[in-house]
């Protein structure tokens, strides 16, 4: 057992439905690092651990929602297999925007009301129930409601989404 | 046109823009790069394309940031409003799934990596590594059938020794007289085999100049 390994294990964990990975303290508490230079120390470890999984055509990625390290594929991988959770089910992909446009404008937090009407339809239940199963969002049962989870930041380049949609809007 | 080589000084000036990034001094997107990129392109020649590969994997770079830069800005400016205001042109759901096409990531999570896995993986690999294998000389079996391939009667190593006792009483002596009392072909063949062996091996030495053979 050695470094690699154990960062292998904390960088891939499901931790839970929308938690992979692990924060810089949970790997610095799991490796024992306890030294003035840690960061350093931290960011070292990191490097040497892309290197050897570069040509594995995985990559380390940071979620900024949640502040998790963790393990993707890289963009060449990400293309050959299917990374899109919502294939052939395109009315889960509109319900999601809804939700993000809404979350973004409401301080993280949106309702069902909101979302039936940037989506123009009279019933997302059915999207909302599955987008939750799936670990996207949190319904408060009492106010009903609706909060993104961390997984978005796993699941989705949201750099690339919003340049796309600033380009879409150009067109 | 021959002697032209201006990469030094493209490469001083892309190192004198990077500096001036990061100091704040100069903003990328509003930097023209293509005055830098036209005189690579009028200054190149087949004598000085060795030199240009540098500057042009610089230029390369800058505009690279640049683009970093324009993502960055494009992505700060009212994205929500953006959102909203993709939305009301009433995409149908295909068109907005569309729009994530690319966008998507696909996270490793392999099921096997437990810690519990690990220990078990590295204790297995340890203890493989350790195993020690011995690897015994072949029987010959007995048999009245007549194979093209025999398996050897001696081992290889206790014929070699064998060929050694023999003529270590002899030596020093000449390089042929090792080979005195044999007449068949094949057999000097074989002894010279183990010869070269025990050259190899240091324990019988060769003087060329004299042609001797000696411990």
């Amino acid at each position: 057992m050695n470094e690699i390994s154990i960062l292998m294990y904390v960088l891939s964990r499901k931790k839970s439905i929308h938690q992979i990975g692990a924060t810089k303290k949970e790997i610095l508490k799991s490796l024992n690092v306890k030294n003035k230079n840690k960061s350093v120390y931290f960011q070292d470890l990191l490097t040497g651990l892309s290197k050897y999984l570069e040509p594995l055509g995985l990559q380390i990625k940071f979620n900024s929602l949640n502040s998790h390290w963790f393990i993707s594929y890289d963009n060449e991988l990400t293309e050959l297999i299917s990374a899109n959770p919502f294939e052939g089910r395109p009315s889960l992909s509109a319900t999601l925007l809804c939700v993000l446009t809404s979350c973004l404008k409401n301080s993280g937090y949106s309702s069902i009301q909101e979302i039936r009407t940037l989506r123009n339809k009279k019933d997302v239940n059915d999207d909302i129930k599955i987008l939750e199963k799936e670990g996207f969002l949190e319904i408060d049962k009492k106010t009903t409601t609706i909060r993104l989870t961390p997984l978005i930041g796993y699941k989705l380049d949201l750099q690339k989404l919003f340049v796309r949609l600033a380009l879409k809007l150009k067109e | 046109m021959e002697e032209l080589d201006l990469s030094e000084k493209i490469n001083k000036r892309i190192a004198l823009i990077k500096d001036g990034v990061l100091s704040g001094k100069i903003n990328l997107l509003e930097l023209q790069l293509n005055p830098i990129f036209s005189e690579i392109k009028n200054s190149i020649s087949i004598y000085n394309i060795e030199n240009y590969s540098h500057s042009y994997k610089n230029a390369v770079e800058l505009l690279n940031q640049k683009f970093e830069e324009l993502k960055n800005l494009l992505s700060s400016l009212d994205i929500e409003k953006r959102f909203e205001d993709f939305l009301k042109t009433h995409p149908n759901d295909d068109q907005i799934s569309n729009l994530f096409s690319g966008c998507w990531k696909k996270t490793f999570h392999f099921e096997p990596i437990s810690m519990k896995f690990l220990d078990y993986a590295s204790n297995r690999y340890v203890k493989e590594r350790t195993t020690h294998f011995t690897i015994e000389h072949l029987n010959k079996e007995e048999t009245n059938e007549q194979f093209l391939i025999e398996v050897p009667k001696y081992k290889f190593t206790e014929k070699i020794s064998a060929f050694y006792d023999k003529i270590k009483k002899k030596l020093p002596c000449f390089f042929e007289d090792v080979f005195d009392n044999e007449l068949d072909q094949i057999g000097i063949y074989e002894q010279f085999v183990f010869l070269l062996h025990l050259l190899q091996l240091n324990r019988i030495k060769y003087e060329k100049n004299t042609n001797t053979l000696y411990i």
